[in-house]
């Protein structure tokens, strides 16, 4: 069931790509305020995927929230790259960011539903992650890597000249400063309660795991990017290749960390 | 203050220097996740050329984050934020008392402002001042704001971070870290402390396992690891709990942690008519007799479990088989002392976690504190409104430091308010 409606949500991504080719082709404002809609429509649609496999765990006796391993973590990045848009709605006049964004969205929930290396079934929770903590953990730290997204396509735009089609730098230098404004605190939150819970859970709130490093390494970043802007007064090329960078470092602590290195935290299957 | 003096308090609390250590840092860290840390010499040299091993070694890359380099560099890196901080703090502070209302030109020029006719004014100021906080009132006019908060989120973040290296700092220095092995009914009061090398050390108290129990889930992934765990204080029974992993057992500020578990096997004998159970690699004493479990074997030549005796007779150690399933060889007399093996039972032992971090409740305070440092950081914004009396009303200004947007918004809908009143 939940497959089936996550595979539906994978291709209304996938349109909302490619309303944007098509006002992009004939420059319809309408598209755009269809494109919103469509967007509601899939985040809700994607959220009751999410729901839907909960209450299948339930069925299965092994009941818990779909937030535990590589796959679920996967579709729920998608979602919560979705729900920054929403959040930043206002500001994100020039399609290109929503646009790219989709785009990306639809790489992660493409990538979890057809990649032989991410196993899609429902597991059931291993000890170490029977905890409380894991709601709030998984959820702080993906809705910042998802602001990190926003703030990683501004960057890129940055650098790219394309009139009509990139927005004022002035603009995406806000958008991005917005985003890494709700992914700081947020990636510290994410940082902060994994340390507690690590805390309870292996007897010590930090332990230099690679993740944990890494996740220390990405909040330096962008602490980076924050002084550099408001007391240094960097602007221009320099922030947006901060971002990058900064985004760099989130998908090695996302990805590289399961991938290529061990530790404490490879639940990555 | 002397030049250099100056010139080395400048460079300490620049943020140059800051951003120097944190770029430091987070490379430094990274060596930490590619080489393995605390591994053995072999180990190394398996993996890397002698002159990559000694490089690493030189550099303490095997130990990366208790390193010299890495620890001096979070220790300049404290006293770095702490007199950035200072600085920035002090300087705020000076201009926190001086309020001023800038002239009527001034105000006029400012990207926000707007004039009210005098016969709107009353209105006017009662309806801006709702929700701000007045700062300056004088003949001329008033200065108000909002979120003043805001203006010390910084601090409060910074003051954290040093709050949470605090921390674990005490921790570092009075805390330590250990694990303890328990088979179902046995009693410790020692655990073994790590370290280099580790040494058994006194835990203050006793620790009885009195059960152990892994359950698994239809699928064969383990489900839960439980160890009934009694706590004895002076031989009196003072708790009794579960310690779960996610769990943790805690008595007089220590913790114990579900760790690990493994299968072990014990030996049920009766030597000189006394019951004693021993597990592998164990030794019996009593009386000048003297005897060690070396080997267990699950299976010898078809005649089922045995386990291997050594014992010195006369300084010359010897061992002997005792077969559980052969009548002959399940009493034996060593030295003339008559020994059985009575059973041979596998068991679970339960493997704990002993931590004490007193440490750990300012590490959770600097916590609190930077999150609501963060909060009013970046979701509370500082705001200030002037009203200046002019000799047809008031001109009214508006200024924010930071979200600027946000506060255009608010300052319009304050516009339409007061301006929509009769005009």
């Amino acid at each position: 069931m939940d497959h089936k409606i996550l595979g539906v949500v994978t291709l209304l991504y996938l349109s909302i790509f490619f309303l944007h080719v098509l006002y992009f082709a004939v420059k319809k404002e309408k598209i755009l305020s269809f494109m919103w809609i469509l967007l509601y429509v899939t985040l809700g649609l994607h959220m009751t995927g999410l729901v839907a496999r909960w209450a299948e765990s339930y069925r299965l006796g092994i009941g818990h929230a779909p937030l535990s391993n590589f796959y679920e973590s996967l579709i729920f990045y998608a979602w919560c790259i979705g729900f920054m848009l929403v959040i930043l709605k206002k500001r994100l006049t020039f399609p290109i960011i929503t646009m790219m964004a989709s785009l990306i969205a639809v790489g992660f929930m493409g990538y979890a539903s057809i990649s032989s290396s991410v196993e899609r079934k429902i597991q059931p929770l291993i000890p170490a992650l029977q905890s409380n903590w894991l709601h709030i953990h998984v959820i702080t730290c993906f809705v910042a890597y998802a602001a990190f997204v926003i703030s990683f396509i501004c960057g890129l735009l940055y650098l790219i000249k394309w009139k009509n089609v990139v927005p004022p730098k002035e603009i995406l230098e806000e958008i991005n400063y917005r985003s890494v404004m709700v992914g700081f605190p947020m990636l510290s939150a994410g940082i902060l309660t994994g340390a507690v819970w690590a805390h309870y859970a292996w007897g010590s709130y930090w332990s230099w795991d690679p993740k944990e490093t890494w996740s220390l390494i990405t909040w330096i970043i962008y602490a980076l990017f924050l002084h550099a802007r408001f007391v240094r007064g960097w602007k221009g090329k320099r922030i947006a290749f901060i971002s990058i960078i900064g985004f760099l470092s989130v998908i090695f602590t996302y990805f590289g960390v399961n991938f290529i290195l061990s530790g404490l935290h490879s639940y990555a299957t | 203050m002397s030049v250099t003096k100056n010139n080395i308090y400048k460079f300490l609390s620049s943020l140059r220097l800051a951003i120097f250590l944190l770029c430091f840092i987070a490379f430094g860290s990274i060596f930490g996740t590619v080489i393995k840390q605390k591994a053995g010499a072999e180990e190394y040299l398996s993996l890397y050329s002698d002159t990559t091993y000694t490089i690493i070694k030189y550099l303490g890359l095997d130990d990366v984050y208790r390193s010299t380099w890495f620890i001096a560099a979070i220790v300049l890196f404290a006293i770095n934020l702490t007199l950035c901080t200072y600085g920035r703090f002090a300087r705020l502070i000076k201009t926190e008392g001086k309020v001023a209302l800038p002239g009527e030109s001034e105000l006029s020029a400012m990207p926000m402002a707007f004039r009210v006719g005098n016969n709107e004014r009353e209105n006017a100021i009662a309806s801006i001042k709702k929700g701000y906080q007045t700062i300056y009132e004088g003949e001329e006019g008033v200065v108000l704001q909002k979120g003043v908060i805001s203006r010390y989120g910084v601090y409060i973040i910074h003051g954290s971070i040093l709050i949470i290296l605090i921390g674990s700092l005490i921790g570092t220095l009075f805390g330590y870290k250990g694990h303890i092995t328990l088979r179902k009914g046995e009693t410790k009061d020692q655990f073994i402390l790590r370290g280099v090398p580790p040494k058994e050390a006194p835990l203050g108290f006793s620790l009885k396992c009195k059960d152990f129990q892994v359950s698994f889930y239809p699928g064969g992934e383990p489900k839960d690891y439980v160890s009934k765990v009694e706590v004895l204080d002076n031989n009196r029974a003072v708790m009794e709990r579960d310690i779960r992993v996610n769990s943790p057992l805690s008595y007089k500020g220590i913790n114990v942690y579900q760790a690990s578990y493994g299968a072990s096997t014990s030996f049920l004998f009766t030597i000189a008519g006394e019951h004693v159970t021993l597990s592998e690699r164990e030794t019996y004493e009593k009386d000048g007799f003297i005897m060690m479990i070396a080997r267990f074997e699950n299976s010898i030549h078809n005649f089922g479990p045995g386990v291997l005796v050594a014992y010195l007779d006369q300084g010359e150690p010897k061992a002997v088989w005792f077969l559980k399933d052969v009548e002959r060889l399940k009493e034996q007399k060593i030295q003339g002392v008559n020994i059985k093996l009575e059973d041979i039972k596998e068991d679970f032992y339960t493997g704990l976690e002993i931590a004490k971090d007193p440490g750990v409740w300012v590490v959770w305070t600097g916590f609190a504190l930077i999150l609501f440092g963060l909060y009013v950081n970046f979701f509370i914004y500082y705001r200030r409104i002037y009203i200046r009396n002019t000799p047809d009303g008031l001109i009214i200004a508006g200024m924010a430091f930071r979200n600027r947007e946000g506060f255009k918004e608010e300052f319009e809908k304050l516009k339409r308010k007061v301006s929509g009143n009769g005009s």
